[in-house]
Protein backbone atom coordinates (compact mmCIF):
# COMPACT_ATOMS: atom_id res chain seq x y z
CA UNK A 1 0.00 0.00 0.00
CA UNK A 2 1.54 3.32 -1.14
CA UNK A 3 1.82 5.70 1.88
CA UNK A 4 2.21 9.67 0.06
CA UNK A 5 3.42 12.31 2.30
CA UNK A 6 1.52 15.47 2.37
CA UNK A 7 3.92 17.79 1.10
CA UNK A 8 3.92 21.03 -0.47
CA UNK A 9 4.10 20.41 -3.87
CA UNK A 10 1.57 17.40 -3.64
CA UNK A 11 -0.99 20.29 -1.53
CA UNK A 12 -0.88 22.96 -4.75
CA UNK A 13 -1.55 19.73 -7.31
CA UNK A 14 -4.81 18.55 -5.21
CA UNK A 15 -5.17 22.26 -4.60
CA UNK A 16 -5.23 23.11 -8.76
CA UNK A 17 -7.23 19.63 -9.19
CA UNK A 18 -9.90 20.73 -6.92
CA UNK A 19 -9.87 24.19 -8.72
CA UNK A 20 -10.26 22.84 -12.25
CA UNK A 21 -12.76 19.71 -11.26
CA UNK A 22 -15.10 20.92 -8.97
CA UNK A 23 -14.69 25.01 -9.35
CA UNK A 24 -13.67 25.90 -12.77
CA UNK A 25 -16.90 24.58 -14.78
CA UNK A 26 -19.40 26.55 -12.59
CA UNK A 27 -18.07 30.12 -13.71
CA UNK A 28 -17.85 31.82 -16.34
CA UNK A 29 -16.73 34.88 -17.70
CA UNK A 30 -14.11 37.39 -16.06
CA UNK A 31 -14.30 35.00 -12.86
CA UNK A 32 -13.91 31.94 -14.99
CA UNK A 33 -10.49 33.83 -16.64
CA UNK A 34 -9.58 34.68 -12.92
CA UNK A 35 -9.91 31.12 -12.01
CA UNK A 36 -7.89 29.80 -15.11
CA UNK A 37 -4.92 32.43 -13.87
CA UNK A 38 -5.06 31.13 -10.45
CA UNK A 39 -5.03 27.72 -11.83
CA UNK A 40 -1.31 29.17 -13.65
CA UNK A 41 0.07 30.37 -11.20
CA UNK A 42 -0.13 26.98 -9.21
CA UNK A 43 1.24 25.02 -11.79
CA UNK A 44 3.89 26.89 -11.83
CA UNK A 45 4.87 27.14 -8.43
CA UNK A 46 4.65 23.61 -8.44
CA UNK A 47 7.02 22.90 -11.24
CA UNK A 48 9.26 25.65 -9.78
CA UNK A 49 9.07 23.55 -6.07
CA UNK A 50 9.93 20.51 -8.23
CA UNK A 51 12.53 21.52 -10.01
CA UNK A 52 16.03 21.82 -9.01
CA UNK A 53 16.39 23.45 -12.62
CA UNK A 54 19.34 25.96 -12.06
CA UNK A 55 22.04 23.29 -13.89
CA UNK A 56 21.73 25.85 -17.16
CA UNK A 57 22.33 28.97 -15.18
CA UNK A 58 25.02 27.52 -13.65
CA UNK A 59 26.98 25.72 -16.32
CA UNK A 60 26.74 29.24 -18.14
CA UNK A 61 27.92 31.46 -15.58
CA UNK A 62 30.96 29.08 -14.65
CA UNK A 63 31.81 29.07 -18.07
CA UNK A 64 32.01 32.77 -18.53
CA UNK A 65 33.21 33.68 -15.13
CA UNK A 66 36.33 31.79 -14.11
CA UNK A 67 36.22 32.54 -10.30
CA UNK A 68 32.80 31.50 -9.81
CA UNK A 69 30.99 34.74 -8.89
CA UNK A 70 29.10 35.70 -11.91
CA UNK A 71 25.43 36.54 -11.88
CA UNK A 72 23.00 37.09 -14.49
CA UNK A 73 22.92 40.54 -13.67
CA UNK A 74 26.84 40.57 -14.15
CA UNK A 75 26.08 38.80 -17.71
CA UNK A 76 23.45 41.10 -19.10
CA UNK A 77 25.94 44.16 -17.82
CA UNK A 78 28.97 42.58 -19.92
CA UNK A 79 26.89 41.57 -22.83
CA UNK A 80 25.49 45.31 -23.30
CA UNK A 81 29.06 46.86 -22.91
CA UNK A 82 30.69 44.22 -25.16
CA UNK A 83 32.29 42.33 -22.84
CA UNK A 84 30.68 39.38 -23.99
CA UNK A 85 30.21 38.48 -27.18
CA UNK A 86 29.84 35.43 -29.84
CA UNK A 87 33.67 36.32 -30.86
CA UNK A 88 34.53 36.19 -26.74
CA UNK A 89 32.75 33.07 -26.06
CA UNK A 90 31.38 31.31 -29.47
CA UNK A 91 28.81 29.32 -27.31
CA UNK A 92 26.82 31.89 -26.13
CA UNK A 93 23.66 31.78 -28.14
CA UNK A 94 23.33 28.05 -27.42
CA UNK A 95 24.07 28.65 -23.50
CA UNK A 96 21.79 31.42 -23.34
CA UNK A 97 19.14 28.59 -25.58
CA UNK A 98 19.79 26.83 -22.27
CA UNK A 99 18.87 28.95 -19.45
CA UNK A 100 15.88 30.08 -21.39
CA UNK A 101 14.63 26.38 -21.74
CA UNK A 102 14.93 25.84 -18.04
CA UNK A 103 12.94 28.85 -17.00
CA UNK A 104 10.43 27.75 -19.69
CA UNK A 105 10.24 24.31 -18.54
CA UNK A 106 8.74 26.12 -14.89
CA UNK A 107 6.99 29.07 -15.98
CA UNK A 108 4.94 27.40 -19.57
CA UNK A 109 6.40 23.63 -20.74
CA UNK A 110 3.67 23.67 -23.30
CA UNK A 111 5.22 26.56 -25.16
CA UNK A 112 8.57 23.92 -25.92
CA UNK A 113 6.26 21.05 -27.25
CA UNK A 114 5.67 21.26 -30.98
CA UNK A 115 8.67 23.74 -31.20
CA UNK A 116 11.41 22.33 -33.69
CA UNK A 117 14.03 21.48 -31.34
CA UNK B 1 -30.68 55.77 -20.13
CA UNK B 2 -27.63 53.25 -18.96
CA UNK B 3 -27.48 50.90 -16.05
CA UNK B 4 -23.34 51.07 -16.58
CA UNK B 5 -21.01 52.35 -13.84
CA UNK B 6 -19.65 55.25 -14.50
CA UNK B 7 -15.92 57.21 -14.22
CA UNK B 8 -15.02 60.25 -16.20
CA UNK B 9 -18.51 60.23 -18.04
CA UNK B 10 -20.95 61.16 -14.90
CA UNK B 11 -24.71 60.92 -16.76
CA UNK B 12 -25.45 64.12 -14.74
CA UNK B 13 -23.11 65.76 -18.27
CA UNK B 14 -25.72 64.00 -21.16
CA UNK B 15 -27.04 67.72 -21.29
CA UNK B 16 -24.15 69.21 -21.27
CA UNK B 17 -22.43 67.34 -23.98
CA UNK B 18 -25.60 67.61 -26.26
CA UNK B 19 -25.72 71.01 -25.64
CA UNK B 20 -21.57 71.32 -26.60
CA UNK B 21 -22.78 69.05 -29.38
CA UNK B 22 -25.55 71.32 -31.09
CA UNK B 23 -23.25 74.53 -31.05
CA UNK B 24 -20.42 72.58 -32.66
CA UNK B 25 -22.76 70.83 -35.10
CA UNK B 26 -24.46 74.36 -35.57
CA UNK B 27 -27.87 71.96 -35.09
CA UNK B 28 -31.12 73.45 -33.45
CA UNK B 29 -31.28 70.20 -31.04
CA UNK B 30 -28.99 67.49 -30.50
CA UNK B 31 -30.54 64.17 -28.16
CA UNK B 32 -28.68 61.65 -27.12
CA UNK B 33 -30.54 59.13 -27.14
CA UNK B 34 -28.50 56.24 -25.61
CA UNK B 35 -24.88 56.17 -23.78
CA UNK B 36 -23.65 52.69 -23.42
CA UNK B 37 -20.28 51.93 -22.02
CA UNK B 38 -18.06 49.89 -24.81
CA UNK B 39 -15.46 47.38 -22.64
CA UNK B 40 -12.15 47.25 -23.21
CA UNK B 41 -9.02 49.10 -22.40
CA UNK B 42 -7.51 49.97 -18.45
CA UNK B 43 -6.45 53.22 -19.90
CA UNK B 44 -9.43 54.55 -22.35
CA UNK B 45 -12.66 54.85 -21.77
CA UNK B 46 -15.22 54.44 -24.83
CA UNK B 47 -18.79 55.35 -25.00
CA UNK B 48 -21.05 54.75 -27.84
CA UNK B 49 -23.65 57.44 -27.92
CA UNK B 50 -26.92 57.00 -30.44
CA UNK B 51 -27.32 60.98 -31.36
CA UNK B 52 -30.43 62.89 -32.65
CA UNK B 53 -29.15 65.94 -34.69
CA UNK B 54 -32.28 68.24 -35.05
CA UNK B 55 -30.65 70.72 -37.86
CA UNK B 56 -27.42 71.88 -39.26
CA UNK B 57 -24.89 69.72 -41.88
CA UNK B 58 -25.43 66.35 -39.76
CA UNK B 59 -28.97 66.45 -39.30
CA UNK B 60 -29.89 63.02 -38.71
CA UNK B 61 -29.65 59.84 -36.57
CA UNK B 62 -25.82 58.62 -35.26
CA UNK B 63 -24.05 55.97 -34.09
CA UNK B 64 -21.01 57.63 -32.82
CA UNK B 65 -18.47 56.73 -29.87
CA UNK B 66 -16.79 58.90 -27.01
CA UNK B 67 -13.66 58.54 -26.21
CA UNK B 68 -11.73 60.12 -22.74
CA UNK B 69 -9.38 58.95 -20.71
CA UNK B 70 -10.56 56.58 -17.69
CA UNK B 71 -10.49 58.14 -14.44
CA UNK B 72 -7.57 56.55 -12.76
CA UNK B 73 -5.59 57.42 -15.74
CA UNK B 74 -1.42 56.55 -16.76
CA UNK B 75 0.43 59.11 -19.31
CA UNK B 76 -0.66 57.76 -22.04
CA UNK B 77 1.43 57.68 -25.13
CA UNK B 78 -0.96 60.16 -27.33
CA UNK B 79 -3.03 62.44 -25.72
CA UNK B 80 -6.81 63.04 -27.46
CA UNK B 81 -5.42 65.91 -29.62
CA UNK B 82 -2.82 63.85 -31.16
CA UNK B 83 -4.96 60.71 -30.88
CA UNK B 84 -7.45 63.08 -32.88
CA UNK B 85 -4.90 64.67 -35.18
CA UNK B 86 -3.46 60.99 -35.98
CA UNK B 87 -7.01 59.64 -37.25
CA UNK B 88 -7.60 63.11 -39.16
CA UNK B 89 -4.29 62.49 -41.41
CA UNK B 90 -5.30 58.59 -41.30
CA UNK B 91 -8.46 59.28 -43.27
CA UNK B 92 -7.07 62.09 -45.43
CA UNK B 93 -4.93 59.76 -47.21
CA UNK B 94 -7.80 56.92 -47.19
CA UNK B 95 -6.96 54.74 -44.51
CA UNK B 96 -10.23 52.87 -42.73
CA UNK B 97 -10.58 54.27 -39.73
CA UNK B 98 -13.12 55.83 -37.14
CA UNK B 99 -14.64 58.94 -39.09
CA UNK B 100 -12.79 61.44 -36.43
CA UNK B 101 -16.03 64.03 -35.68
CA UNK B 102 -15.34 66.48 -33.33
CA UNK B 103 -12.75 66.95 -30.02
CA UNK B 104 -12.76 68.89 -27.14
CA UNK B 105 -9.86 69.88 -24.76
CA UNK B 106 -12.24 71.89 -22.30
CA UNK B 107 -12.77 69.45 -19.21
CA UNK B 108 -15.63 71.59 -18.67
CA UNK B 109 -17.90 69.68 -20.44
CA UNK B 110 -17.96 66.32 -19.83
CA UNK B 111 -15.00 66.19 -16.98
CA UNK B 112 -11.75 65.58 -18.89
CA UNK B 113 -11.00 66.12 -22.43
CA UNK B 114 -12.86 63.91 -25.33
CA UNK B 115 -13.32 63.06 -28.88
CA UNK B 116 -16.01 61.73 -30.55
CA UNK B 117 -15.61 59.72 -33.90
CA UNK B 118 -17.82 57.65 -36.02
CA UNK B 119 -18.88 53.96 -34.66
CA UNK B 120 -17.61 51.25 -36.69
CA UNK B 121 -19.24 47.54 -37.11
CA UNK B 122 -16.78 44.55 -36.92
CA UNK B 123 -14.88 42.30 -34.80
CA UNK B 124 -10.86 42.84 -33.45
CA UNK B 125 -10.47 40.60 -30.82
CA UNK B 126 -8.14 37.75 -32.20
CA UNK B 127 -9.66 34.64 -30.54
CA UNK B 128 -12.47 35.03 -32.51
CA UNK B 129 -10.50 35.74 -35.58
CA UNK B 130 -8.09 33.29 -35.32
CA UNK B 131 -10.85 30.27 -34.78
CA UNK B 132 -13.58 31.55 -37.53
CA UNK B 133 -14.44 28.31 -39.24
CA UNK B 134 -14.62 30.08 -42.69
CA UNK B 135 -10.67 31.35 -42.13
CA UNK B 136 -9.47 28.95 -45.05
CA UNK B 137 -11.39 31.33 -47.49
CA UNK B 138 -11.65 34.55 -45.85
CA UNK B 139 -8.03 34.59 -44.27
CA UNK B 140 -6.09 35.63 -47.63
CA UNK B 141 -8.81 38.70 -48.38
CA UNK B 142 -8.96 39.73 -44.75
CA UNK B 143 -4.64 40.01 -45.12
CA UNK B 144 -4.69 41.23 -48.40
CA UNK B 145 -6.90 44.13 -47.20
CA UNK B 146 -4.71 44.49 -44.23
CA UNK B 147 -1.94 44.92 -46.88
CA UNK B 148 -3.45 47.65 -48.75
CA UNK B 149 -4.65 49.64 -45.21
CA UNK B 150 -1.10 49.50 -44.38
CA UNK B 151 0.47 50.53 -47.76
CA UNK B 152 -1.59 54.00 -47.14
CA UNK B 153 -0.28 54.17 -43.96
CA UNK B 154 2.92 54.00 -45.17
CA UNK B 155 2.26 56.93 -47.93
CA UNK B 156 2.15 59.69 -44.92
CA UNK B 157 5.09 61.55 -44.46
CA UNK B 158 7.01 63.59 -41.87
CA UNK B 159 5.30 66.85 -44.00
CA UNK B 160 2.34 66.01 -43.24
CA UNK B 161 1.22 69.19 -41.18
CA UNK B 162 -1.80 67.67 -38.90
CA UNK B 163 1.30 65.22 -37.23
CA UNK B 164 3.56 68.12 -36.18
CA UNK B 165 3.49 67.10 -32.44
CA UNK B 166 5.43 63.30 -33.11
CA UNK B 167 9.38 63.94 -32.89
CA UNK B 168 11.24 64.32 -36.06
CA UNK B 169 13.14 61.46 -36.16
CA UNK B 170 17.28 61.47 -36.20
CA UNK B 171 19.40 58.65 -37.35
CA UNK B 172 18.40 55.34 -38.37
CA UNK B 173 14.73 54.40 -37.18
CA UNK B 174 16.26 50.36 -36.08
CA UNK B 175 18.80 51.57 -34.11
CA UNK B 176 16.38 54.12 -32.12
CA UNK B 177 14.08 51.00 -31.69
CA UNK B 178 17.34 49.03 -30.04
CA UNK B 179 17.91 51.63 -27.82
CA UNK B 180 14.90 52.47 -26.93
CA UNK B 181 14.57 48.75 -25.40
CA UNK B 182 17.95 48.50 -24.18
CA UNK B 183 17.03 51.51 -21.73
CA UNK B 184 13.62 49.55 -20.66
CA UNK B 185 16.02 46.95 -19.78
CA UNK B 186 18.35 50.21 -17.84
CA UNK B 187 15.76 50.03 -14.77
CA UNK B 188 14.62 46.61 -15.03
CA UNK B 189 13.81 44.59 -12.22
CA UNK B 190 15.36 41.71 -13.05
CA UNK B 191 18.61 40.56 -15.38
CA UNK B 192 17.72 39.52 -18.92
CA UNK B 193 21.29 38.33 -20.62
CA UNK B 194 19.06 36.91 -23.38
CA UNK B 195 17.53 39.71 -24.18
CA UNK B 196 20.63 41.75 -24.05
CA UNK B 197 21.90 39.40 -26.85
CA UNK B 198 19.67 40.04 -28.92
CA UNK B 199 19.66 43.82 -29.09
CA UNK B 200 23.38 43.54 -29.31
CA UNK B 201 22.90 41.17 -32.26
CA UNK B 202 20.09 43.68 -33.76
CA UNK B 203 22.18 46.21 -33.27
CA UNK B 204 24.94 44.52 -34.87
CA UNK B 205 22.80 43.73 -38.12
CA UNK B 206 20.77 46.58 -38.30
CA UNK B 207 19.00 47.14 -41.97
CA UNK B 208 20.24 50.37 -43.62
CA UNK B 209 17.80 53.71 -42.58
CA UNK B 210 15.12 54.49 -44.97
CA UNK B 211 13.31 57.69 -45.27
CA UNK B 212 10.87 58.21 -42.20
CA UNK B 213 7.09 57.28 -43.16
CA UNK B 214 4.43 56.70 -40.59
CA UNK B 215 4.70 53.68 -38.88
CA UNK B 216 1.37 52.44 -37.00
CA UNK B 217 3.56 50.89 -34.13
CA UNK B 218 0.98 48.08 -32.95
CA UNK B 219 -0.63 46.86 -36.55
CA UNK B 220 -1.29 43.40 -35.67
CA UNK B 221 -4.42 41.01 -35.13
CA UNK B 222 -6.18 42.38 -32.06
CA UNK B 223 -6.11 45.94 -33.73
CA UNK B 224 -8.19 45.71 -36.96
CA UNK B 225 -11.40 45.85 -37.26
CA UNK B 226 -12.55 43.04 -39.73
CA UNK B 227 -16.32 43.28 -40.64
CA UNK B 228 -16.63 40.38 -43.15
CA UNK B 229 -13.78 39.44 -45.40
CA UNK B 230 -12.12 43.59 -45.15
CA UNK B 231 -10.60 45.92 -42.57
CA UNK B 232 -13.22 47.72 -41.24
CA UNK B 233 -11.00 50.34 -38.95
CA UNK B 234 -7.34 50.27 -37.35
CA UNK B 235 -7.51 51.33 -34.00
CA UNK B 236 -4.91 51.99 -31.56
CA UNK B 237 -3.15 54.51 -32.71
CA UNK B 238 -1.19 55.20 -29.19
CA UNK B 239 2.44 54.05 -30.39
CA UNK B 240 2.29 55.86 -34.14
CA UNK B 241 5.73 57.58 -34.77
CA UNK B 242 7.94 58.09 -37.51
CA UNK B 243 10.25 55.53 -38.90
CA UNK B 244 11.05 52.29 -40.96
CA UNK B 245 7.70 51.12 -42.70
CA UNK B 246 8.70 47.48 -41.88
CA UNK B 247 8.78 47.59 -38.62
CA UNK B 248 5.14 47.41 -39.08
CA UNK B 249 5.81 44.37 -41.54
CA UNK B 250 7.71 42.95 -38.88
CA UNK B 251 5.69 43.14 -36.03
CA UNK B 252 2.01 41.74 -38.10
CA UNK B 253 4.07 38.68 -39.07
CA UNK B 254 6.19 37.67 -36.25
CA UNK B 255 5.62 34.24 -34.71
CA UNK B 256 5.01 36.29 -31.16
CA UNK B 257 1.09 37.44 -32.87
CA UNK B 258 0.14 34.60 -34.61
CA UNK B 259 -1.93 33.48 -31.68
CA UNK B 260 -1.56 29.80 -31.58
CA UNK B 261 -2.12 29.24 -35.37
CA UNK B 262 1.78 29.36 -35.81
CA UNK B 263 1.78 28.39 -39.66
CA UNK B 264 -0.41 31.40 -40.63
CA UNK B 265 2.65 34.51 -40.74
CA UNK B 266 -0.16 37.39 -41.15
CA UNK B 267 -1.14 37.42 -38.04
CA UNK B 268 -2.32 34.17 -37.32
CA UNK B 269 -5.00 34.95 -40.27
CA UNK B 270 -3.27 34.11 -43.32
CA UNK B 271 -0.26 32.85 -45.23
CA UNK B 272 2.77 35.52 -45.91
CA UNK B 273 2.31 35.63 -49.45
CA UNK B 274 -1.37 36.76 -49.04
CA UNK B 275 -0.05 39.55 -47.15
CA UNK B 276 2.84 40.51 -49.22
CA UNK B 277 1.82 40.67 -52.88
CA UNK B 278 -0.88 42.71 -52.03
CA UNK B 279 1.47 45.16 -49.76
CA UNK B 280 3.88 45.00 -52.99
CA UNK B 281 1.41 46.20 -55.44
CA UNK B 282 -0.33 48.66 -53.22
CA UNK B 283 2.96 49.76 -51.80
CA UNK B 284 5.04 49.75 -55.23
CA UNK B 285 7.92 48.13 -52.99
CA UNK B 286 9.55 45.33 -53.08
CA UNK B 287 9.84 44.03 -49.38
CA UNK B 288 13.24 42.55 -49.12
CA UNK B 289 12.94 39.37 -46.82
CA UNK B 290 16.53 39.92 -44.59
CA UNK B 291 14.96 43.55 -43.51
CA UNK B 292 11.55 41.75 -42.61
CA UNK B 293 13.48 38.84 -41.01
CA UNK B 294 15.31 41.57 -38.75
CA UNK B 295 11.87 43.04 -37.60
CA UNK B 296 10.55 40.43 -36.54
CA UNK B 297 13.57 39.77 -34.18
CA UNK B 298 12.81 43.01 -33.25
CA UNK B 299 9.55 42.39 -32.47
CA UNK B 300 10.58 39.98 -30.09
CA UNK B 301 12.67 42.00 -28.70
CA UNK B 302 10.25 44.68 -28.30
CA UNK B 303 7.61 42.39 -27.22
CA UNK B 304 9.92 40.38 -24.26
CA UNK B 305 10.51 44.31 -22.85
CA UNK B 306 7.19 44.88 -22.89
CA UNK B 307 6.60 41.74 -20.77
CA UNK B 308 9.61 42.90 -18.74
CA UNK B 309 7.64 46.09 -17.87
CA UNK B 310 4.53 44.25 -17.02
CA UNK B 311 6.21 42.04 -14.12
CA UNK B 312 8.06 45.40 -13.09
CA UNK B 313 4.59 46.67 -11.80
CA UNK B 314 4.67 43.73 -9.40
CA UNK B 315 8.57 43.77 -8.63
CA UNK B 316 9.24 47.32 -8.26
CA UNK B 317 5.64 49.07 -8.82
CA UNK B 318 4.30 47.39 -5.86
CA UNK B 319 1.09 46.29 -7.78
CA UNK B 320 -0.67 43.09 -6.98
CA UNK B 321 -1.96 41.85 -9.75
CA UNK B 322 -1.92 38.36 -10.78
CA UNK B 323 -1.98 38.74 -14.39
CA UNK B 324 0.69 41.30 -14.01
CA UNK B 325 3.21 38.68 -12.31
CA UNK B 326 2.24 35.93 -14.62
CA UNK B 327 2.84 38.57 -18.43
CA UNK B 328 6.32 39.38 -16.91
CA UNK B 329 6.95 35.23 -16.68
CA UNK B 330 6.33 35.10 -20.45
CA UNK B 331 9.72 37.41 -21.33
CA UNK B 332 11.63 34.31 -22.08
CA UNK B 333 9.23 32.25 -24.15
CA UNK B 334 9.86 35.28 -26.55
CA UNK B 335 13.57 36.04 -25.45
CA UNK B 336 13.37 32.09 -27.24
CA UNK B 337 11.60 33.61 -30.55
CA UNK B 338 14.38 36.45 -30.94
CA UNK B 339 17.30 33.73 -30.78
CA UNK B 340 15.40 31.37 -33.11
CA UNK B 341 14.97 34.37 -35.58
CA UNK B 342 18.49 35.22 -34.78
CA UNK B 343 20.09 31.65 -35.90
CA UNK B 344 17.34 31.82 -38.63
CA UNK B 345 19.02 34.52 -39.99
CA UNK B 346 22.06 33.54 -39.93
CA UNK B 347 22.02 30.08 -41.92
CA UNK B 348 20.30 32.20 -44.40
CA UNK B 349 16.96 30.40 -43.64
CA UNK B 350 13.28 31.72 -43.97
CA UNK B 351 11.75 33.88 -40.79
CA UNK B 352 9.69 31.47 -38.26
Amino acid sequence: MTNRRITPESLIELAVQTLRAEIMPKLDGDARYQAAMIANALDIARRSIMTDGEEARFALLDKVYDDGDGTLADLARDIRSGVVTTATHPDLPQMLRRLLVEEIEVRNPRFLEGRRR
Amino acid sequence: MTKDRFRTFDPARVPALAGWLATRLGAARVEIAEARRLSGGAVQENWRLAVVVEGGARAGRHDWVLRTDAAASLAVSLDRASEFAMLEAAHAAGVRVAEPLLRSDDAEVIGAPFLIQGFVTGVAQARYLVRDKDLARRGPLIAADFARELAKIHTIRPTEGRLSMLPIPVGSPALHEVARYRTVLDTAGEPRPALEYALAWLAANAPDPVAPALVHGDFRTGNLMVDGDRLSAVLDWEFAHWGDPDEDIGWLTAPCWRFGNAAMETGGLAPLQAFLDAYEQAAGRRVDPRRMAWWRILAAARWAAIAVLQGDRYRLGGEDSLEVALTGLMAAEIELDALDGIEAYEAGKPAP
